[in-house]
């Protein structure tokens, strides 16, 4: 079993409804969940559940409507400019060189140039993406450009990183191929991961923990331990216990939604 | 000929694929040479016209007399000066009122309460025919050099300021939230996406704010102006000098063909990240 690991961040009742054309849609309902110090933990749920909500609530980009967030033991509103977002979209700047993009972060907080500079070279380089510095993101392919993504969320430092679905737009390869890469950027930088997918299989090679939330409004269903210490998100798919993680986390989702997802 | 075994039917005649013949004339040397062509056809036809007395000279002048006091006139130095006045005048008005319009319209992204206060004052302001408001424009602003400039400033201001805001209204959201999450402060957001983001399509404007930037000048030179192209054209055509209004119009159109390739140049390289090709994609 997992070694009980201080609680990072804990997220408690939190509520979110938005108004529309039909009325008021809640969206997440009395939420709460606890993340440890370098976790991994996936959210996993029906589509359109609200996981995207959740983040942006974390991230600072919206605001519950109730409940409240504790890192480290104290009060927040947000872990605005603290958090690592990445996207399904890569969201590069089209306008920003590949060099630009990775030293978008460091720029909004004033890091001196020439240091991020060198930063940005060593982490580009460390990812297989020296040479391409002056390259615009046009140029490269989807998987380099998520790669440039991931270097830019990392270089900052950030306390949680916040990955939804990142690697969903992608071909089954490149999405293998980027897990991996992931899964060792983790470990070697100690972060904090939430990662939100549809991809249950995605879900349990790549966390010590998944979350499963129920349909809207979502709730915390369960939260499942998983016990895989495989060197690799590939690997992890080949452990013994693998298929019937798999299984109990279907059997707990609607399915027939994920098909629409 | 295809023979045809008895009792069997004959195999459809694969159809030899119509191979792309490779177009001679289309290739840059090709092109100009036909669309050299086709003026040179023109100004034969309108001269052979004049000639034959099938058109009138009066009313629509002839090329031959049109070229030739072309020459007089570049000789004088009076066509260069006439030109160089218009031409200052629409550039100043275009530089201005295109800078002053893309600042305010972006500037409209700081605050949606403001935006949405002042969108009918813009739409009405936009719906007036910015022509009609010469006759005041030259009472204000005299009939010197400042009247054709406002007059510019006026038809192109407006161009840029609805191109910047509605390019800073639908600027991606999820890079602003990105840069949000990041901690980056609302002014951040405005300069590193925003900005960035809007600066196609107010360059593209300038196309169009070139031409409305000679528009005022002349413009405004027809009304009242000792000096400048607007006003040789009306002068000549008052005249029924159409010679002179031909040689004043096609100057113009020279001026406006130079100054939309000069943007074509500008926009090519200022936007280097819009013409990174596909041909040098790279996989993983």
């Amino acid at each position: 079993m997992m070694q009980t690991r201080p609680v990072q961040l804990s997220v408690r009742n939190v509520r979110k409804s938005f108004h529309g054309k039909a009325g008021e849609v809640r969206v997440l309902e009395d939420l709460s969940f606890d993340i440890h110090a370098r976790d991994f933990v996936s959210i996993i749920g029906p589509s359109g559940c609200g996981k995207t909500t959740i983040f942006n609530i974390i991230a600072g980009l919206i605001e519950p409507d109730s409940g409240s967030m504790q890192y480290l033991g104290q009060e927040i509103d947000s872990l605005r400019g603290r958090v690592g977002y990445m996207m399904q979209k890569d969201l590069l700047f089209p306008w920003r060189t590949v060099l630009g993009n990775v030293l978008l972060g460091l720029e909004t907080r004033g890091i001196d140039r020439a240091e991020a500079e060198g930063k940005a070279r060593e982490y580009l380089k460390q990812f297989g993406l020296a040479g391409f510095e002056n390259a615009y993101p046009k140029m490269l392919s989807g998987g380099m450009r998520q790669r440039v993504a991931l270097i830019r969320t990392l270089i900052m430092d950030p306390d949680i990183l916040l990955l939804d679905e990142p690697f969903s737009a992608l071909d089954y390869q490149t999405r293998l191929y980027l897990e991996g890469v992931l899964k060792d950027a983790v470990e070697t930088y100690h972060k904090t991961v939430i990662l939100v997918t549809h991809d249950i299989d995605e879900a349990v090679a790549l966390s010590k923990r998944v979350v499963v939330l129920s349909g809207r409004p979502a709730r915390v269903k369960v939260v499942h331990d998983i016990d895989i210490t495989a060197a690799s998100p590939i690997a992890a798919r080949s452990d013994i216990s693998f298929s019937s993680y798999f299984h109990t986390l279907c059997a707990e989702l609607d399915i027939q939604t994920e098909k629409t997802a | 000929m295809t023979l045809t075994l008895p009792g069997t039917a004959p195999l459809p005649k694969r159809r030899p694929r119509a191979r792309r013949r490779p177009v001679v004339f289309d290739t840059t040397l090709g092109r100009t040479a036909l669309q050299t062509l086709a003026v040179i056809t023109f100004f034969a036809l309108w001269e052979f016209g004049v000639r034959m007395g099938w058109i009138s000279a009066f009313l629509v002048g002839s090329p031959s007399g049109i070229f030739s006091l072309a020459w007089k006139m570049i000789l004088s130095g009076d066509l260069l000066s006439d030109t160089w006045y218009t031409l200052f005048e629409a550039i100043l008005g275009f530089v201005i009122g295109t800078i002053f319009g893309s600042l305010l319209g972006l500037a409209l992204w700081y605050s949606i309460f403001v935006a949405r206060l002042v969108e009918p004052f813009i739409v009405a302001i936009n719906s007036v025919p910015k022509i009609a408001l010469a006759p005041i424009v030259i009472l204000w602003f005299g009939t010197g050099l400042v009247s054709k400039v406002a007059l510019s400033v006026s038809l192109t201001a407006i161009v840029a300021l609805i191109a910047a805001y509605q390019a800073a209204k639908d600027a991606d959201m999820d890079l602003q939230s990105l840069l949000i999450s990041m901690g980056a402060n609302k002014h951040q957001v405005f300069y590193k996406a925003v900005v960035p983001s809007t600066l196609p399509a107010i360059i593209a404007t300038f196309r169009i704010n070139v031409g409305f930037g000679l528009v005022g000048a002349v413009v405004g030179e027809f009304i009242s102006s000792q000096r400048g192209l607007g006003h040789m054209i009306y002068n000549a055509s008052s005249l029924y000098d159409l010679n002179s209004v031909w040689v004043g119009l096609f100057t113009l159109m020279i001026v406006g063909f130079i100054l939309y390739y000069l943007i074509d140049i500008v926009e090519r390289t200022s936007l280097p990240w819009k013409q990174a090709s596909a041909t040098h994609q790279v996989q993983v």
